[in-house]
């Protein structure tokens, strides 16, 4: 009896075994994310898992290529501005939500309250914290109005998701998300799995693959081996070492500068020449080359991405010069002094041992480096909190918006989230940038905060990160260098 | 002196404490002489030469001779220091748990009645605790650190004392000599001191060394979680942690910081099998005599001796 059932166990365990070995069916694939949505609701949360599973169901206003330009989405054109804080988008015809629900003029005027409404709270409003308002022309046109001129609002407008005004009133939206977009939600096995299916009244075509399921692994080690076992289609941050090794590999150049922000007013760094010494003081061509055999680029001297509106290609990245960077911090006297490093593990690609080997280099110049490896929601509060600023912070910035703005209000504005400075003179640059209608005066100014911000050493640039994505042997697609992962642009092959 | 000696013949005899005696020995040894014995700075990198195999693998030289880690730096001399980390916490955890753990039991056991009882009830509550909860508490109030992480770990580890000692401390409070002790007038601190403290030196040296590889493992695994030591500082279970992303290309990086935690924690429990049953005349009484039979042809106790050893009678 005992050993039947052992037998009887022993099937059910291999028929398990081979039931998850065995490639998902036709036309149906499985993607790996790195972490579990924290909610579907698309407006309340900056969550890049949440983002990955919803870019599929719901559309915005403007949409990008592959190649990153802007193009109109559930617009029908690109926007025409009325007046200097005035928008006006004509909307595509006869779109309807998962639901049945109408998309028109009201639904994108209860899209724009929810997400602007100080009640939500949301964390996106870094992307659109200009925005006031919209208002309904007629049932295919809406004004959207901002509180100065904002020359980037469309690009704020393909961070926007549109969401059925009916039920979001009603409906348990962070639960069961409905959109526009090509899948629609099925279910949501909470720490185990999402699954989506075709939408086949799609506006655009149905897509090809019908069925997307969704799992959640954190560990990239454990992401790669369930790519080669073949329970994964599409995994997302393969490591550079694994490139080779993996059935299928595509990387492209992705939206993330990785940068250290020192604390410009702090007792050792309130100096510029430790500031340049730390600088100087970092192999990054090393870096590249070891750390993400070629799968990133150096920063041109400022933490911006090199495709994004107002970089300044005149600036040159900083030299690795170790003979001057201890002769700065001898002439500072700040040999021996303690500098704290804070940085996180996971969250982007080798985040930790870009701190570590960075500690060590600065270690090599006569500091005492302290590297704090913290909890991603601590991390979070030493990143954006209101306590003191660490010496160093280590964050991988991510510009969805393609333009310098994000990278100059989040990082060097003084009031910015993540600004460890407090320098007046560069804040009244940015605020006046952000505000300047005439393109060419536009990145003028941009052009001059990088240049100052270079000077000054406010930070610490790394590297521009590449997306590398693993896939398994059936699927083609090239990656999209927003780093959206739209599965409709996939394909499977058998 | 004599009496020393005498042990050490007895340990010769037993095989698997002499290797684990020697274990202990190497571990301890390599770590106070680490900066002489390590070819490396632990912590100097190079990303240029990072995940080179150890010397006998294909690209593998004799310049690293266990290969180098994701950063270039060199896995032997990081194993080497880290043997220091690994055994300063867990003897600072052995002593800080064990001194509060003592202290407890034996006040506990001495006083009995309520005080017993609320400090018994105390291990209990404590003891029923999930223990990595509470770590993952204390470390996300007050940060991650060496400190932080010896503290922890006596907090959580130190019931097992009290229990011991108290039961031990109960049974001895009972015997005709403590009574006569009392009767003649010697205080409770001198009952203590004289007549019950050295009932509880064989039992806790014993339980401390148990402990101490107990300490080891959870050392690894909470900085395997990243909320032990900290880098640049290394340790074996840190090692782990950041080695196994690489696992598939790198199988260096993982297996010999665990194997030093293997080796180590298999060395202790060698010595402190044989040091539970030295330390216990009872035990000790009972291998005497398995040690006789075995020497006296005939008799049914050698018989099964020489079966077990695979030996024809």
């Amino acid at each position: 009896m005992v050993r039947l059932s052992r037998l009887g166990l022993w099937g059910a365990l291999a028929a398990g075994v081979l039931a998850t070995a065995l490639p998902a069916q036709a036309q149906e694939i499985t993607v790996a994310i790195g972490s579990e949505p924290s909610t579907l609701d698309p407006q309340l949360r900056d969550d890049g898992g949440e983002r990955q599973v919803n870019d599929n169901i719901y559309e915005t206003l403007m949409a990008r290529t592959a190649d990153g330009e802007l193009v109109p989405g559930l617009a029908a054109q690109a926007p025409t501005q009325v007046d200097e804080t005035t928008w006006e988008f004509e909307l595509r015809d006869g779109i309807t939500f998962h639901n049945g629900e109408p998309f028109d003029a009201d639904a994108v005027v209860a899209s724009v309250a929810r997400i602007i409404d100080p009640a939500n709270n949301s964390e996106q409003m870094g992307y659109l914290n200009t925005i006031t308002g919209a208002e309904k022309v007629d049932d295919d046109t809406v004004r959207i109005t901002t509180s100065g001129p904002d020359p980037i609002l469309p690009s704020r407008m393909y961070w926007m998701k549109m969401i059925p005004p009916a039920y979001a009133e009603s409906g348990d939206i962070g639960a069961a998300p409905v959109g526009t977009g090509p899948y629609k939600f099925v279910e949501w096995d909470r720490g185990n799995q999402i699954v989506l299916e075709a939408n086949e009244d799609y506006w655009d075509g149905a897509p090809e693959i019908k069925k997307i399921t969704y799992r959640f692994v954190g560990e990239a080690g454990t992401r790669l081996s369930g790519l080669m076992a073949g329970e994964f289609d599409v995994i997302t941050n393969l490591l550079p070492e694994f490139v080779p090794t993996v059935p299928n590999a595509a990387a492209v150049d992705g939206l993330e500068t990785s940068v250290l922000i020192l604390g410009t007013d702090n007792e050792v760094l309130k100096d510029p020449k430790v500031r340049e010494a730390l600088n100087l003081a970092v192999n990054r061509d090393a870096m590249v080359e070891g750390l993400f055999q070629g799968h990133a680029t150096v920063a041109g001297g400022h933490h911006i991405n090199p495709r994004a509106f107002g970089y300044n290609d005149t600036l040159e990245p900083y030299a690795y010069d170790v003979e001057r960077a201890r002769a700065l911090i001898a002439e500072a006297g700040a040999e021996g002094k303690t500098v704290r490093i804070v940085g996180e593990n996971g969250r982007w690609l080798k985040s930790r041992e870009q701190v570590e080997a960075i500690a060590a280099y600065w270690a090599e110049i006569g500091l005492d480096v302290e590297i704090e490896i913290q909890e991603f929601s601590q991390y979070l509060d030493s990143l954006m909190g209101d306590g003191p600023r660490p010496d160093a912070i280590f964050v991988a910035n991510s510009n969805e918006l393609m333009d310098a703005d994000r990278e100059s209000s989040f990082i060097y504005h003084k009031d910015g989230a993540a600004s460890s400075n407090s320098d007046a003179e560069m804040a009244e640059m940015i605020d006046q940038a952000r505000v300047t209608t005439d393109t060419a005066a536009r990145e003028k100014l941009y052009h001059d905060v990088f240049q100052k911000g270079r000077e000054l050493s406010y930070t610490v640039p790394l590297f521009n990160l590449q997306d590398i994505y693993g896939m398994s042997e059936r699927i083609d697609w090239q990656p999209r260098s927003d780093a959206k992962l739209m599965v409709k642009e996939m394909s499977v092959s058998n | 002196m004599a009496r020393g000696a005498h042990f050490f013949d007895e340990l010769v005899r037993d095989k698997a404490a002499m290797l684990g005696l020697i274990g202990i020995v190497t571990v301890v040894a390599v770590a106070i002489f680490a900066p002489l014995i390590a070819p490396y700075d632990p912590a100097a990198q190079d990303v240029l030469a990072r995940l080179k195999p150890p010397a006998w693998a294909a690209r593998g030289s004799v310049e690293h001779l266990l290969g180098t880690d994701h950063l270039g730096r060199d896995v032997l001399s990081r194993l080497i220091y880290g043997s220091r980390i690994t055994l300063m916490i867990a003897s600072a955890v052995a002593l800080f748990a064990g001194a509060l753990g003592v202290t407890i039991g034996l006040v506990s056991g001495y006083l009995g009645g309520r005080a017993d009882s609320l400090l018994m009830r105390l291990v209990d509550i404590q003891v029923s605790f999930p223990g990595i909860l509470l770590i993952l508490l204390i470390v996300s109030v007050v940060g991650p650190g060496v400190t932080t992480l010896v503290v922890v770990l006596a907090i959580t580890n130190w019931m097992i004392y009290a229990r011991v000692v108290r039961a031990i401390v109960l049974q001895s409070r009972q015997s005709a000599y403590v009574e006569a002790a009392e009767v003649v007038g010697c205080g409770p601190v001198r009952v203590i001191w004289r007549h019950i403290l050295p009932n509880l030196v064989a039992p806790l040296l014993t339980l401390a060394i148990l402990e101490f590889t107990n300490i080891v493992l959870a050392e690894a695994a909470v900085s395997f979680l990243g909320l032990g030591v900290q880098p640049p500082a290394t340790s074996w279970g840190l090692d782990v942690a950041s080695g196994r992303d690489y696992v598939f290309i790198a199988w260096w990086l993982v297996t010999f910081p665990g194997l030093c935690i293997v080796f180590t924690v298999l060395s202790i429990n060698l010595f402190a099998g044989w040091l539970r049953v030295t330390g216990d005349p009872q035990e000790r009484d009972k291998r005497f005599a398995r040690g006789v039979a075995r020497r006296r042809p005939g008799t049914r106790a050698a018989r099964a001796a020489r079966a077990a050893e695979g030996a024809k009678p």
